[in-house]
């Protein structure tokens, strides 16, 4: 079990440093992301998408001020194939796990960003977290 | 004197069996056929980006999408003049890449200047290049066959390559590519450059050691350069049991352009969640 989380730090690791040198967006510009800022929202994973041309994580934010009230992110990714060489699974963004994500915002302020990096309820980051 | 002859043999011997691995290196038996071809096999990925032309970026060692990065081939008036009005639109973020349609070819010569992977399948007739972020598939014909008459050759995204192998190095001469000028339809890289109709590459490409292939492409074109262009692009082996995949890249685009050229943002509803305006 000591060594299963041992090797599951060590591929996480490696696939935040493998990060570092992918290419984010290969379909498309970057355009609209601010590069410049990097934000960060903590939240419950509502969905994974693990399809081309890039993968999408759905998280569900608690709306500042209000009473139980959600609001919907979209946070986008590589694309499978290369984030698969780079050590993620189809199960990485667990549906209902609690995630912080770190992410280039859109210009327009919606809500939606480009992935930078995760940290998940057991202290497990993904990316470039630090 | 016997044993002289004896010992002279068996160093011989085994100066050739020590040998024998280093003469092929790099080199097969092709599957059914006599020629001995190199051996291109496995994964591999393009090393520094996709900057077509690294060696000319400025601001050197930084990303394509980079406001008022560029590079410098020996551009014809008016195309230095398109360039410029699309580094223009880089930087405002409306440069329109055809491929975000997820549906017309990479072309060329964009089809070797991709992220994601490349497979080499070498036979003696035909080698393909396999680009994974595609559609990305280069065919080159080394069968001793021509490229067609005029009158049966029309522009494609990809064009129309043939070559032939001199010793470990393939040789290719690609022409009939749709080039910028037909429907705006293929870029070199999203510096946002671009080469006409009337392109025409001579490729070469080998392998410099045994986890790295080379090409090396120079580029005429009567409409875009004023002088042969030369670039050199290389490609490392990833490790050993490392798989393409499909790039299904209409499978879940929610990355549309807008008339403007700007790339908008879908929901998870369909529906773009931003605007078309600056």
């Amino acid at each position: 079990m000591k060594w299963t989380k041992v090797y599951t730090f060590a591929a996480l690791f490696v696939a935040g440093a493998l990060w570092l040198a992918a290419p984010l967006t290969a379909h498309h510009s970057s355009a609209m992301f601010d590069a410049t800022k990097t934000t960060e929202l903590t939240g419950t994973v509502k969905e994974f998408q693990w399809t081309n041309p890039h993968v999408w994580v759905q998280v569900n934010v608690d709306k500042s001020g209000g009473a139980g009230a959600k609001e919907e992110w979209s946070f986008e990714g590589g694309s499978p194939n290369t984030l698969s060489r780079q050590g993620w699974q189809k199960s990485t963004f667990a549906p209902g796990a609690q995630v912080t994500i770190r992410f280039n915002p859109m210009r327009d302020g919606t809500h939606a960003g480009q992935f930078v990096a995760a940290k998940f309820a057991d202290g497990k980051t993904l990316g470039r977290w630090e | 004197m016997r044993f002289t002859a004896i010992r002279t043999l068996c160093a011989g011997l085994a100066v050739g069996v020590l040998l024998a691995p280093v003469l092929v290196y790099g080199q097969q038996k092709s599957p059914g056929g006599s020629d001995a071809l190199p051996d291109w096999s496995g994964i591999w990925q393009m090393q520094g980006g996709t900057v077509f032309d690294a060696s000319t970026m400025t601001p050197k060692g930084v990303a394509t999408g980079t406001p008022n990065a560029r590079e410098f081939p020996p551009y014809t008036p008016e195309f230095e003049k398109m360039y410029l009005e699309n580094i223009k639109k880089v930087a405002d973020g409306r440069f329109p890449d055809p491929v975000n349609t997820c549906g017309t070819p990479h072309g060329w010569p964009r089809a070797i200047n991709l992220p994601d992977v490349y497979e080499f399948v070498v036979r003696p007739e035909q080698t393909w290049i396999l680009g994974e972020n595609g559609p990305a598939i280069v065919r080159i014909y080394t069968d001793g066959r021509k490229h067609p008459e005029p009158d049966d050759l029309w522009p494609t995204y990809t064009g129309d390559s043939v070559g032939h192998w001199e010793g470990d190095t393939l040789v290719f001469d690609t022409v009939s590519s749709r080039g910028w000028l037909i429907d705006k339809d293929v870029i070199v890289d999203r510096t946002g450059l671009i080469l006409s109709d009337k392109l025409h590459t001579v490729t070469r490409i080998h392998k410099v050691d045994p986890n790295t292939l080379e090409l090396v492409m120079t580029l005429d074109d009567e409409k875009a350069l004023t002088k042969p262009w030369t670039i050199t692009k290389r490609y490392r082996k990833m490790p050993a049991g490392t798989r393409a995949y499909d790039y299904g890249c209409a499978e879940n685009n929610r990355n549309p352009i807008a008339a403007s050229g700007k790339t908008l943002t879908l929901g998870p509803d369909g529906k773009p969640i931003d605007t078309d305006t600056k």
